[in-house]
């Protein structure tokens, strides 16, 4: 069995209920960054602290690559998710039915790619199972 | 500050030309340059010069070519607005009195850069990238958004490729002079949804240069001086501050200081060269620019508003899209057919009595950003 490598530290974490992206608040502000940030870009205070993230988010655009990335063999997906806390993530995207601009996604911690031998994982978000608001 | 103008461009063709290296390509530029500002190299006080992917001292290794040496000699790079930087460089060089006459260069050859044919890997801390963040892919992102948020079509972005492969068929210096059909460019390989092969432009080599003066004492060399009316360069803000990821930000802020600079709004402007290295690009940036309300930029396009003998012509020379894009080349590119559009001499791509023109390139990505670099230029005569 290949050894798992996450694809970088402190982005994200697994457990029990699918894990989360991990963002950082600032203390001072309420401000939230993803990826983490060292500082507050809006009130320059160093007080930041780790929260995780809404698992759930919309659509707010995507795009399937017919062209390979250094990762990624086409066809792949990536989009913008737009979580409740007020940010967009950029992501890989798993489109397991058609992509609409709009639609609810969840998020998937799972294989990015592999390298040296080692499976490494990271975050992608793929559509919800049901979708309320587009029948 | 003190006035400043053109008095010679220059440029090589834009093509793939892998046999030939960037100091070469320069050297052509740099000399159409001054012989056509009927100028000595020896009067040249200093140099800029943009270029990515070669190293080291590239300055130096294109003007000892043409008879300058000893002088100051700057080497710049800010990714696709990296020509535009070293125009820049010398214009300022110049406003601020510390010189009277100075040449920017731009030159970059794709064909035997690092990239040429291969993917580069990510840099080590360059997240999206390693997510598979394309340049194509960041375009298309906005391209889907706008269709979805204003109901853009497909036909109207591929449009923009139609109508720029179109200018250039016009344009000796372009990599491609052929008239596409929209089917054609519909019909093209899918690249990334919704932009096809025909709709994004070519690998490409070539170089620019420009010789500026101190406006005092262009009487010497020219007789049609083209003024620099404005000059902005800006970095690109946080991404998470973009409320609109189809509407650039940065290339509304640089140009709003433009206009408020020069006094001239988009709608005193005869041309604009813009940065279309991708179909929808450029219908972003008529939006941004401020040459319609965001939206509506495919009804521009649909009513041959930008098109040669429209009212606001963009892209006469054929864009990024038909010329091609070798990188650092590019913003002194534009400053040159510009140029020649305000003197007249563009030949069968001229827009009518030409008096103002705009430049604009954008480029350079990095993870948190929109983008690195914008630089709007304003010229007049």
């Amino acid at each position: 069995m290949s050894e798992i490598v996450a694809f970088r530290e402190g982005l994200f974490k697994e457990d029990a209920q699918g894990g989360a992206l991990l963002g950082s608040k600032c203390k001072s502000c309420g401000k939230v960054y993803f990826p983490p940030t060292p500082l507050c870009y809006d009130c320059l205070e160093e007080n930041m602290e780790t929260v995780p993230l809404s698992r759930k988010g919309t659509l707010y655009t995507y795009t399937v690559s017919q062209m390979p990335s250094f990762h990624f063999l086409p066809p792949y997906a990536v989009g913008w998710i737009e979580l409740p806390e007020g940010i967009r993530v950029f992501a890989p995207l798993k489109e397991e039915e058609k992509l609409k601009v709009g639609m609810d996604m969840e998020l998937v911690i799972e294989k990015l790619w592999e390298e040296d031998g080692k499976k490494v994982i990271g975050y992608k978000f793929k559509p919800c199972k049901s979708q309320p608001n587009h029948p | 500050m003190r006035e400043v103008a053109i008095i010679g461009v220059g440029s090589t063709i834009f093509d793939k030309l892998p046999q030939r290296g960037v100091t070469d390509l320069g050297r052509e530029a740099a000399w159409a340059a001054i012989k056509d500002a009927n100028i000595s190299p020896k009067e040249i006080q200093f140099a800029y010069c943009s270029n990515l992917y070669h190293p080291f001292v590239i300055g130096q290794g294109i003007i000892n070519k043409v008879g300058i040496s000893s002088v100051e000699v700057v080497n710049v790079e800010n990714a696709c607005a990296g020509g535009a930087t070293a125009f820049r460089g010398v214009w300022l060089g110049i406003a601020s009195g510390m010189y009277d006459v100075g040449i920017a260069i731009g030159v970059e050859s794709m064909t035997t850069s690092p990239i040429a044919g291969k993917l580069i890997p990510p840099a080590k801390d360059d997240l999206d990238g390693e997510l598979g963040l394309t340049m194509p892919a960041y375009v298309a992102l906005a391209m889907v958004r706008h269709m979805a948020q204003y109901g853009t079509t497909v036909e109207q972005f591929a449009r923009i490729s139609e109508k720029n492969h179109r200018h250039g068929s016009l344009n000796p210096y372009s990599q491609y002079q052929k008239v596409l059909t929209l089917e054609e460019i519909l019909s093209s390989r899918m690249i990334c949804y919704p932009l096809t092969l025909l709709q994004v432009c070519p690998n490409t080599d070539g170089a620019a240069a420009v010789v500026l003066c101190a406006a005092d004492k262009v009487k010497k060399y020219t007789s049609k001086p083209i003024y620099v009316a404005t000059s902005v360069l800006k970095m690109g803000d946080y991404n998470y501050r973009r409320k609109d990821f189809t509407f650039s930000d940065l290339t509304f802020m640089t140009s709003q200081e433009a206009y408020e600079n020069a006094g001239i709004g988009p709608e005193d402007i005869d041309l604009i060269e813009l940065h279309d290295p991708f179909s929808g690009s450029e219908l972003m940036h008529y939006e941004e620019l401020g040459l319609c309300h965001p939206g509506e930029g495919g009804c521009l396009i649909d009513g041959g508003v930008t098109a040669l003998g429209g009212k606001i012509p963009v892209n006469p020379s054929g864009g990024l899209l038909s010329k091609g894009h070798p990188l650092s080349a590019t913003g002194v590119a534009q400053i040159a057919e510009v140029t020649w559009q305000l003197r007249g001499e563009a030949g069968k791509r001229q827009v009518p009595d030409a008096r103002i023109g705009l430049t604009h390139v954008i480029g350079g990505t990095a993870t948190g950003i929109e983008a690195g670099s914008c630089a709007v230029h304003m010229l007049k005569r």
